[in-house]
């Protein structure tokens, strides 16, 4: 047993303390985090967008027949949405993390810069979804109160459908930012130095494998399970507000 | 009567499915400042189209209406501004659930006649204190009963001063014991001298209240007339038996 420990207790020395190893990790969190929070946001702002321009297009009647420049242009959009959902859904986020890189925005060095904005455009794609099924679980009285009072339709948007579907989408937009923190594991693939690339980084020079696996693991989990906590607590405060 | 009509209906038509569907079938009528003027009709009938294309919640496939001497059904028109005068009750109540009474009424004054909070809430206080619910002014809609609901509702449209207010089957959703208390708002609320258009099923309140009774069938406005005359002397044979299945 005692031997067991002793062993233990060597390798997270190897691991960890040699050389200030887990300072690379906790650069890698950094790093890692930072991807996920840039494109976070930036999912959300396309997503938003998306969204917008989607229900628009389904809340619009006889959208095929009319004609003049504003359904033309909404139209064209509505297209641009679908192909954009289409082909980020339909392909693996490694490819477009290596096209992205290599290809699309080859000409740039800054790899979180490039990790974030390929997180970021694919994580927008699912968020879109999310909050279209969002605002189309708002009953259609709510949008005919808000306009027969006056408001137009953005702001009957902005005001009344939004809050609502907001509150009813979070779980599933929390779900997705838990995944895209995961996701990012691929970084490592254009050498971007994140959690999981610098568990591999230590695996190769102490060749163990046990000790930098499982840490990042354990890293991970606790990361997911404080963001879990924060969107419990947030969904709480939402409930309250309504009696 | 020409010239004090606040809204001019010529021709309405309203069709679905390229035509093969007509919700309306030409309906030329005049609604005249301070008349109440209640809708009955069968199921299906179209009335409570009739009533949501007066403010364009369906769109008008033909025809005309004129608010306040305004073709509102130009595409040119901001409907917007016109809809601001036009009170609207539903039969769900729709009201805001994430939001309290108070914010529920003040919120529309505030965003679009730009009123000072402080003056918008005054307001709002007393409206609901004219329908008795003014201890509830932080509740949240769930808290409410059907019954409340529906005052609330109708003080929110109130809370814009619109000039004419329209009841699409504000009673049809509620428990019975809950009707009379908001009839007896709408009662009230045409005394006050408000136009109002009311589509419903409840007679006596057409027989009391009404200036004139509408009865629309298949499309069409089978009778036109006052209630006395509407209930007591019908001479569309369609109303003749719908009122025998109604009264």
């Amino acid at each position: 047993m005692a031997e067991w420990f002793q062993s233990l207790k060597d390798e997270f020395i190897l691991n960890f303390i040699d050389d200030n190893r887990w300072l690379r990790l906790l650069k890698g969190l950094g790093i890692t985090l930072e991807v996920t929070l840039f494109a976070v946001l930036i999912g959300i702002v396309l997503g938003i967008i998306v969204a917008a321009i989607r229900s628009t297009y389904d809340n619009t009647p006889n959208i095929k027949k009319k004609k003049g420049a504003g359904t033309f242009f909404l139209r064209l959009l509505n297209a641009l949405c679908n192909i954009y959902l289409t082909v980020i859904r339909g392909t693996p986020v490694v490819v477009q993390l290596m096209i992205g890189y290599y290809v699309i925005l080859a000409s740039s060095t800054n790899k979180i810069l490039v990790a974030s904005i390929v997180f970021g455009v694919n994580s927008g794609a699912y968020l879109a979804e999310i909050f279209r099924s969002g605002i189309s679980s708002i009953d259609k009285g709510q949008m005919e109160a808000g306009r027969s009072l006056g408001f137009n339709y953005a702001k009957t948007m902005i005001y009344i459908i939004i809050p609502q579907a907001f509150k009813n989408v979070l779980p599933a937009i929390a779900n997705e930012f838990i995944v895209l923190l995961k996701e990012t594991s691929v970084a490592g693939y254009v050498a971007l130095e994140d959690l999981t690339k610098a568990a591999d980084i230590i695996r190769g020079r102490t060749f163990s494998a046990f000790m930098p696996l499982f840490a990042i693991a354990l890293i991970y989990l606790a990361v997911v399970m404080v963001l879990t906590w924060l969107v419990k607590k947030l969904e709480r405060r939402l409930k309250n507000s309504e009696r | 009567m020409s010239d004090n009509a606040m809204i001019k209906v010529n021709d309405l038509k309203i069709h679905y499915d390229n035509g093969r569907i007509k919700a309306l079938d030409g309906i030329t009528t005049e609604i005249s400042k301070g008349e109440v003027v209640v809708v009955v009709g069968p199921s299906g009938s179209g009335k409570s189209t009739f009533l949501r294309s007066l403010n364009l919640l369906e769109t008008p496939t033909e025809g005309s209406i004129c608010f306040e001497g305004v073709n509102i059904t130009d595409p040119d028109v901001d409907i917007n501004k016109h809809r601001q005068k036009m009170g609207m009750v539903f039969q769900q109540f729709n009201l805001f659930p994430h939001m309290n009474i108070l914010k529920n009424m003040t919120l529309a004054p505030m965003k679009l006649l730009k009123i000072e909070k402080s003056e918008a809430e005054e307001k709002a206080l007393s409206l609901l204190e004219k329908v008795g619910l003014k201890d509830r002014a932080n509740a949240y809609p769930s808290q409410l009963s059907g019954g409340q609901k529906q005052r609330v509702a109708i003080v929110r449209a109130l809370a814009m001063n619109p000039d004419v207010m329209l009841f699409d089957e504000p009673t049809s959703a509620l428990d019975p014991e809950m009707v009379g208390e908001v009839l007896s708002v709408m009662k009230e609320l045409a005394k006050s001298g408000m136009t109002m258009v009311v589509v419903t099923h409840e007679m006596g309140f057409a027989k009391e209240v009404a200036s004139r009774v509408i009865f629309i069938a298949d499309g069409k406005i089978g009778e036109d007339a006052p209630p006395s005359e509407f209930f007591e002397n019908p001479k569309n044979p369609r109303l003749k038996d719908f009122l025998a299945k109604v009264l």
